[in-house]
């Protein structure tokens, strides 16, 4: 019994130091990309997210083609990821979708994305873009939220740590469900 | 079977009965451990389950916290988890394997660092379950948990139910096992004192026996003692004067009253004995008592009145005469020495009708009461009255017979008797008769005394009798009377001669050494068919005796006196 405990006690001091030596290689990653790409740590965690989303999510069918076809993960407007996105969401499927970024300039009730970062530019104005969606199973995502108009998601920043806020009426009114649990994470839903 | 048989056979349901109270406990104390393993298991099982579906919970609402790396959600709901008692650890692991976030109860070991895999396992009580967080088919990552170990009075909380119920009936079979023993040793014990007691009263028994036969043989030896004075003192009389037949004669007379007495004696004992049959006859008991005014006064002495109080409904009632007289002497006697200093004997005869009694069938009775106004006696003594050998007098005087042959008497007519006495105020014995259906015949006419024949028969008696004295005396008072004589002191010795001697009459005693009377009659008549034979028995085996020969035989009671023997012998010779 107790020999068993001090092998417990060693079992777990090896585990925290392994999570402390991963922890601390993870950090060195993320600076690593912050400085390669120039995106702050914001931006990369925001990309994360971005891609994370898909799957607390359920579009009506209709949106598919067929049950394999890929969800577009679209970015309207101006970057701020780069391929920082395209790392996030490579290899991603959700419900046998494949998930498949794209870059569109403007975007349209027949753009075919499933969510959309709604980054706004001078082509099309964020509030144009979220215009052309407004009321189609498209989980549009905008990056905070002011006058000119807010996303279905919107990426807030709050005590220095990325979050989001989730209008979960909208995305019902729009024929989408959002997954509670996702909700629960929401800062709205606190 | 031998008494320690009986005495095994006595003890072993009991020790049966302790043997399967044993096994009982022992079947008990199986079910009980086999009943907790079994729920020993069943806990496990439940612990498993309910550890699988906690994890399986977390595992379905955590996923988003996972996904977005949400440390404060994820911590929330790993706290939630482990605010349950029965939870040690758990953890949430990303999709790679590695820790996001842990909840520890106080004391308990960390979740591990990673969780790469699904696992279900148990060890010591302690779950430990991981399983992989999926959303839409796309893994999260884990959640790994980790139950308490259960601790030692958890496990015996678990278990003294049973164990109490278990130790309550082993108590209970404890207390009936010693109850059940203390029933055998009680039984055994039990056995061995009643095997004491029995052995104490068979000592008892076998004393009172020898004390009666002292009394009795006490008794009957003061009374053959009187007796053979009377006849002794007679016959040295008769020798220094015998040449006057005057006195010869009285004397001689004295002397055959003693030895009528001394016959009457062994009657009376062998009535007693049941070895002589009653002669039971119809008869009227107050014509019988009628008779006996004369010899009841006598008996008693002028100092005693006597009363007779009879009744004229002439009841016929089944019994024999001499013995319902030498019952109502021994009465009488009794009386007398109940009142030494004088008083009045009452008897007292009425028909009476029973319908309930006890022992009596209903019906009509004759009622015999005989009372005295003497010491009476106590109740103890009252109670024993009847019993054969039981006396208050003196050893030597009195043979204890004598109410007990009234009891025989009473009970032999188909009736009782009873007694009713207290200390100072007499006593009271009634005989009760059961009337006989039926007339009495008239009392017999007695047979006149057979005078000496003036002719000598001419007749040829063979005569056997193991007893030389009985055999001269018998022998001369035959030749006196004229008949031939031919003697043998044995039933061999009579076959031998008898052929050769060809006697008319032969006179066999009943009791004898090898060839008994019986047998020697039969004998005889095979060698002379048609032999008239008289047997003379003290005992009254005639019923036997009369088997032996068909009939064909004549009872001469013993003792006997020569004139009824004569008369015997002339019956049947003018028969033949």
């Amino acid at each position: 019994m107790r020999r068993k405990g001090r092998r417990q006690r060693w079992t777990t001091a090896l585990a925290t130091a392994l999570a402390v030596a991963s922890l601390a290689h993870a950090e060195v990653a993320h600076a690593q990309v912050a400085q390669a790409g120039a995106p702050t740590l914001e931006t990369a965690v925001k990309a994360a997210y971005l891609a994370k989303f898909a799957p607390f999510v359920v579009w009506p069918a209709s949106v598919f083609a067929t049950p394999t076809a890929p969800l577009a993960l679209c970015v309207q407007g101006d970057d701020p990821f780069g391929p920082l996105l395209d790392h996030e969401a490579a290899g991603q499927s959700v419900g046998g979708h494949p998930v498949a970024v794209r870059r569109v300039a403007q975007l349209a009730a027949d753009s075919g994305c499933q969510i959309a970062f709604v980054g706004g530019s001078s082509v099309q104005s964020r509030a144009a873009a979220l215009k052309a969606v407004d009321g189609l199973p498209v989980l549009t995502v905008t990056d905070g939220g002011d006058s000119s108009g807010r996303g279905i998601v919107q990426l807030v920043l709050t005590d220095g740590r990325v979050r989001f806020a989730i209008d979960a009426d909208k995305a019902r009114q729009s024929g989408m469900t959002i997954s509670s649990r996702l909700l629960a994470l929401g800062v709205a839903g606190r | 079977m031998s008494e320690s048989q009986k005495t095994t056979g006595r003890r072993d349901p009991e020790r049966g009965r302790v043997a399967v109270l044993w096994i009982g406990a022992v079947v008990l104390v199986a079910a009980s451990i086999a009943l907790a393993f079994r729920q020993e298991d069943a806990h496990r099982t439940l612990v498993l389950h309910e550890a699988e579906a906690q994890t399986d919970v977390l595992a379905g609402s955590v996923s988003a916290a996972l996904a977005f790396e949400d440390q404060d959600a994820m911590r929330q709901y790993l706290e939630a988890l482990t605010r349950n008692p029965e939870i040690a650890a758990a953890g949430i692991y990303g999709p790679n394997g590695q820790r996001l976030a842990m909840s520890t109860r106080l004391g308990a070991a960390p979740p591990p660092a990673t969780v790469t895999a699904e696992a279900d396992s148990q060890n010591g009580g302690a779950a430990r379950i991981a399983r992989v967080v999926t959303e839409q088919g796309q893994r999260q990552g884990f959640v790994y948990l980790r139950t308490e170990p259960e601790s030692l009075g958890e496990f015996v909380g678990r278990h003294t139910g049973l164990v109490i119920l278990t130790l309550l009936a082993l108590l209970l079979l404890s207390f009936m096992t010693r109850a059940a023993q203390r029933l055998a040793s009680a039984n055994a014990r039990l056995s061995e004192e009643i095997e004491a007691r029995a052995a104490a009263e068979d000592a008892l028994r076998q004393s009172q026996k020898l004390e009666a036969l002292g009394q009795l043989t006490g008794g009957i030896a003061h009374d053959f003692n009187n007796l053979l004075q009377a006849i002794y003192g007679a016959f040295e009389l008769i020798l220094n004067k015998p040449g006057d037949p005057k006195t010869v004669s009285r004397w001689a007379r004295n002397g055959l009253e003693a030895a009528n007495r001394g016959a009457s004696l062994t009657r009376q004992l062998l009535a007693f004995s049941r070895q002589q049959k009653l002669e039971l006859k119809p008869l009227i008991v107050a014509e019988r008592l009628e008779g006996m005014h004369e010899l009841l006064a006598r008996t008693l002495g002028p100092r005693v009145e006597l009363a007779f109080d009879l009744d004229h409904d002439r009841v016929t009632v089944m019994s024999d005469a001499t013995q319902l007289e030498v019952a109502v002497m021994n009465l009488a006697v009794n009386a007398r020495d109940a009142m030494p200093d004088g008083g009045r004997l009452t008897v007292r005869t009425r028909k009476i009708q029973l319908e309930d009694d006890a022992l009596l069938a209903p019906g009509a009775y004759l009622q015999l009461q005989v009372t005295d106004t003497g010491h009476g006696m106590p109740p103890h003594v009252a109670r024993r009255a009847f019993d054969p050998f039981f006396t208050t007098k003196a050893v030597g005087k009195g043979t204890g017979l004598g109410l007990a042959q009234v009891y025989g008497v009473a009970r032999q007519a188909g009736g009782d008797a009873r007694i009713v006495s207290s200390p100072e105020a007499g006593a009271t014995v009634t005989l009760l008769f059961r009337e006989a259906s039926g007339d009495v015949a008239g009392p017999a006419p007695e047979p006149p005394p057979a005078p000496l024949p003036t002719t000598a028969p001419s007749a040829t008696v063979l005569l056997i009798d193991d007893d030389d004295a009985v055999r001269g005396v018998v022998r001369g008072g035959l030749e006196m009377r004229g008949y031939t004589v031919i003697d043998a002191n044995s039933g061999e010795a009579a076959l031998a001669i008898a052929g050769e001697a060809q006697p008319h009459i032969a006179v066999v005693d009943y009791a004898m050494p090898g060839m008994d009377g019986a047998q020697t009659a039969e004998s005889l008549r095979r060698i002379l068919p048609g032999l008239p034979i008289i047997l003379a028995s003290g005992y009254s085996d005639t019923a036997a005796v009369e088997r032996a020969l068909g009939g064909a035989a004549t009872v001469l009671r013993k003792p006997f006196d020569i004139n009824a023997l004569s008369l015997a012998l002339e019956r049947l010779l003018a028969e033949g």
